[in-house]
């Protein structure tokens, strides 16, 4: 090869190379994408697909307390002292839920009202009887969004992958008000949450074990077991807050909060 | 839920006015007449109609207009409206979130 030519191929490497560091990624797939949920991928070892519910009882409170000898950031304990001396006058303090704000995680996953959840091969859709509210963990091997990009919500964005017999998720991007954990603990954007969920009883039970962190409101990490039963004899149905249902419930009358 | 005191159990009788059967949660309207006369507007939270069916209500269960007693775990601060605690029907039948049953509600409140 002549000098010239080597110049050549080189000059033609170097303009591929610039071309490629500019040409933006392929979209990512949507999860409901034929093209996506028809990827080779390893079998799943279980379906959560199902109604489920939280299943109360000993050891299982549908709260998530904090643990023993917690300790607060001075901001959310302002917020938990706050919501002691209300709760201590017989007051609801800072009650978003009845006031309609969304429940958001990990909250929602223990109200009275069971979740329906769909697998496919690329995400776990979640809807809670309780507002109808959706959680979506997308199991396709997508990285979590770009933090200057994504949207904050209440039940942030849950990326899960497996791990023997368990679903790992991680689960952050949580918006910044109105979201608490029981007990008047507020939740903040920095609120990040890992689930390790497997199937047990044949299937008929879904344990969850929850680590959560957000060191703008309490230091340290906490963590929660929760356990479901399967519900295959019920549906979620249609649920919104309504302006006219909250005209009805005493327990959310402004009068009783602690704003 | 908070506001109300769990520990007590009163006992109203009154009109029902309306009985929403809606999710997620379902509530009676009742208009009481208190010991001085005036006809008070009760309002009675209760849980989704879901569990409600499960427990052997129906929609149709109480109209505007019904009479009946009904128990009700109060507002802790003292205001008109509650919990629902159960609901007995002139013809003695008492209905509670978790179906039929034959106890009586609590104390008499007037």
């Amino acid at each position: 090869m002549t000098m010239r030519r080597r110049f050549e191929v080189l000059i033609f490497v170097a303009t591929a190379l610039c071309v490629a560091a500019q040409t933006p990624p392929p979209p990512q797939l949507g999860a409901l994408a034929p093209a996506n949920i028809a990827k080779s991928r390893p079998k799943p070892p279980f379906d959560v697909t199902g109604t489920w519910q939280h299943g109360g009882g000993q050891n299982n409170n549908f709260r998530f307390s904090p643990p023993d000898g917690f300790k607060l950031t001075p901001f959310a304990q302002a917020h938990y002292d706050a919501a002691r001396k209300a709760t201590a006058e017989g007051k609801v303090y800072q009650d978003d839920i009845g006031n309609c704000w969304p429940a958001g995680l990990p909250v929602i996953m223990t109200r009275v009202w069971p979740i329906a959840m769909v697998q496919l091969p690329t995400a776990i859709y979640m809807i809670s009887g309780f507002m109808n509210s959706i959680r979506i963990i997308y199991l396709d091997g997508r990285p979590h969004s770009d933090p200057d990009v994504v949207v904050p919500s209440f039940s942030g964005e849950s990326i899960g992958h497996w791990e023997n017999d368990a679903l790992v998720v991680d689960t952050r991007y949580f918006v910044d008000d109105h979201h608490w954990l029981d007990g008047g603990i507020p939740l903040t954007d920095k609120f990040q949450m890992i689930e390790r969920i497997r199937l047990i009883d044949k299937g008929a039970t879904m344990e969850v074990e929850y680590t959560a962190t957000d060191p703008k409101s309490w230091v340290g990490e906490w963590k929660w077991t929760k356990r479901f039963r399967r519900m295959d004899d019920t549906d979620i149905t249609e649920a919104s807050c309504l302006p006219d249902l909250n005209e009805h419930m005493p327990s959310v009358k402004a009068e009783h909060t602690g704003r | 839920m908070n506001g109300f005191d769990r520990a007590k159990t009163i006992t109203i009788t009154g009109t029902v006015k309306q009985f929403k059967w809606a999710n997620p949660h379902s509530w009676i309207e009742v208009e009481v007449v208190n010991a001085k006369g005036v006809p008070e507007l009760w309002n009675l939270e209760m849980t989704a109609p879901g569990i409600l069916a499960r427990a052997g209500w129906k929609s149709t269960m109480l109209k505007a207009g019904d009479k009946a007693t009904f128990g009700v775990h109060p507002m802790v601060n003292g205001d008109i409206g509650g919990q629902f605690v159960s609901v007995t029907f002139a013809d003695g039948l008492t209905m509670t979130e978790r179906g039929q049953q034959t106890a009586t509600p609590g104390p008499a409140k007037q």
